[in-house]
């Protein structure tokens, strides 16, 4: 009979895990969900801003910018890493932070003073173990980043650059192509190349001229727009990180599922046949005991 | 015409417009249908969008604003709805403007900007109150 009750007892424990990783896989779908929609409508902000530069560019203004030139030398780098604040979602967390932890070695080797800034609890986690010094440490951005958090951080990201205190800053994310593909990467925000990059397709591409009247001009409004770039630039790598994680994480919990549905289904054969043998057992020891009493 | 006001997070509005009454840097502008293109710079303050009948009321903090073809497309950093801004959070901020620490000419500008925008937003409570 042990053998019987001890394989229904794993069986009924696989089930309750089966449940939890069950219902994780439906709330990571859930969060995926929102932070999807959050993405798709941060998006109209990114449209336009580009937009809006295309057109200063065709109103016949120079893009220029210190955000946007490329600084001769680069003595310090801010190297921001995007983990999650939880695990069980997969592979999601060590690639970024295998990744991350190779940059900050990189750099470290060519001799740059790092400012290191990771966000995310396991991340923060990760580098205590290695001991790994972080200089800035968030965690108060969970599947929901707000674009107000996100501003704090690259306020003073930008304070610093033009300051020139960092000369370069880079993110490690896990970026959102698809649902079926995300990967880790690196991204230089700061100096931002993509902005002049998108005068030059924009000029080259002169539709539909359009004579703007600028309040006050044109260079007070690239002023604006190009800190704008960068912070939506930012907000977007976290969008995107939120985005990727709840995907990696509904991947994990339905392998587990699986997993465990597999699991469950060879525990209960296995459980059949031991109480088959041992019902079969009692009728012979029954029957003997019984052909023994003729 | 149409009006279509967007934040980093999301596009808070799109309607049909009959006007627009917008804060800009320097003081309030408005516009009506077949406005010349201009792009212009966002300054904090109460914006107003007369859409037939009813003018609805928000309060915006920075960005910009561009007019083009029939289309006035509004990008901000900070929309509050009418009923959502509270006059004694807008005083808190003017208060917290006023206390901030300033020691260099930069930091002196942000200071400046920081309470302007606490201003004007204690000024368009105080209106909708």
């Amino acid at each position: 009979m042990a053998k019987a009750r001890a394989l229904d007892k794993r069986r009924k424990s696989i089930q309750s895990t089966r449940k939890i990783t069950h219902t994780m896989e439906l709330v990571a779908s859930a969060q995926f969900r929102k932070a999807m929609e959050r993405a798709l409508a941060a998006s109209a902000y990114t449209e336009r801003i580009a937009a809006l530069v295309g057109d200063l560019a065709r109103a016949g203004l120079k893009v220029a910018h210190p955000l946007l030139e490329e600084r001769p030398q680069c003595k310090s780098t801010a190297l921001l890493v995007l983990t999650a604040n939880r695990g069980l979602c997969g592979g999601y967390n060590s690639s970024i932070l295998r990744m991350g932890h190779k940059r900050l070695e990189e750099l470290k080797a060519e001799g740059q003073a790092v400012r290191h800034m990771v966000s995310g609890n396991r991340g923060a986690s990760y580098m205590k173990f290695r001991d790994v010094q972080i200089d800035e440490f968030f965690n108060q951005f969970d599947h929901h980043p707000l674009f107000e958090q996100v501003n704090v951080i690259a306020e003073g990201l930008l304070t610093s650059y033009l300051a020139g205190e960092i000369d370069r800053v880079e993110v490690v994310y896990t970026r959102f192509i698809s649902l079926s593909k995300q990967y880790a990467t690196i991204e230089t925000l700061l100096p931002l190349s993509e902005l002049a990059n998108a005068q030059n397709a924009e000029t080259e591409t002169t539709k539909g001229q359009v004579d703007y009247e600028f309040l006050p001009s044109p260079e007070s409004i690239l002023e604006e727009v190009v800190p704008m770039a960068f912070k939506m630039k930012l907000f977007k790598c976290f969008l995107d990180a939120a985005v990727s994680e709840q995907i990696a994480r509904r991947k994990a919990m339905k392998a587990a599922t699986d997993n465990a549905d597999s699991m469950i289904s060879i525990l209960t054969t296995t459980y059949n046949r031991a109480r088959q043998s041992q019902i079969t057992n009692e009728i012979i020891e029954v029957v003997s005991g019984a052909s023994a009493m003729k | 015409m149409k009006c279509i006001v967007v934040t980093p997070e999301k596009t808070e509005v799109e309607t049909e417009a009959v006007f627009v009454a917008i804060p800009l840097f320097d003081g309030e502008y408005g516009v009506a249908p077949l406005h010349t293109p201009m792009v212009g710079r966002i300054g904090a303050g109460e914006l107003r969008v007369k859409t037939g009948e009813e003018t609805d009321s928000y309060y915006i903090e920075g960005g910009f604003i561009e007019v083009s073809g029939d289309v006035v497309s509004i990008l901000t950093s900070r929309l509050v709805r009418k009923g959502d801004l509270s006059l004694a959070d807008s005083q808190e901020a003017l208060t917290a403007a006023r206390a901030r620490k300033a020691g260099d000419p930069d930091s002196m500008a942000e200071k400046f900007a920081a309470q302007r925008n606490a201003r004007a937003q204690v000024r368009v409570a105080r209106k909708w109150s």
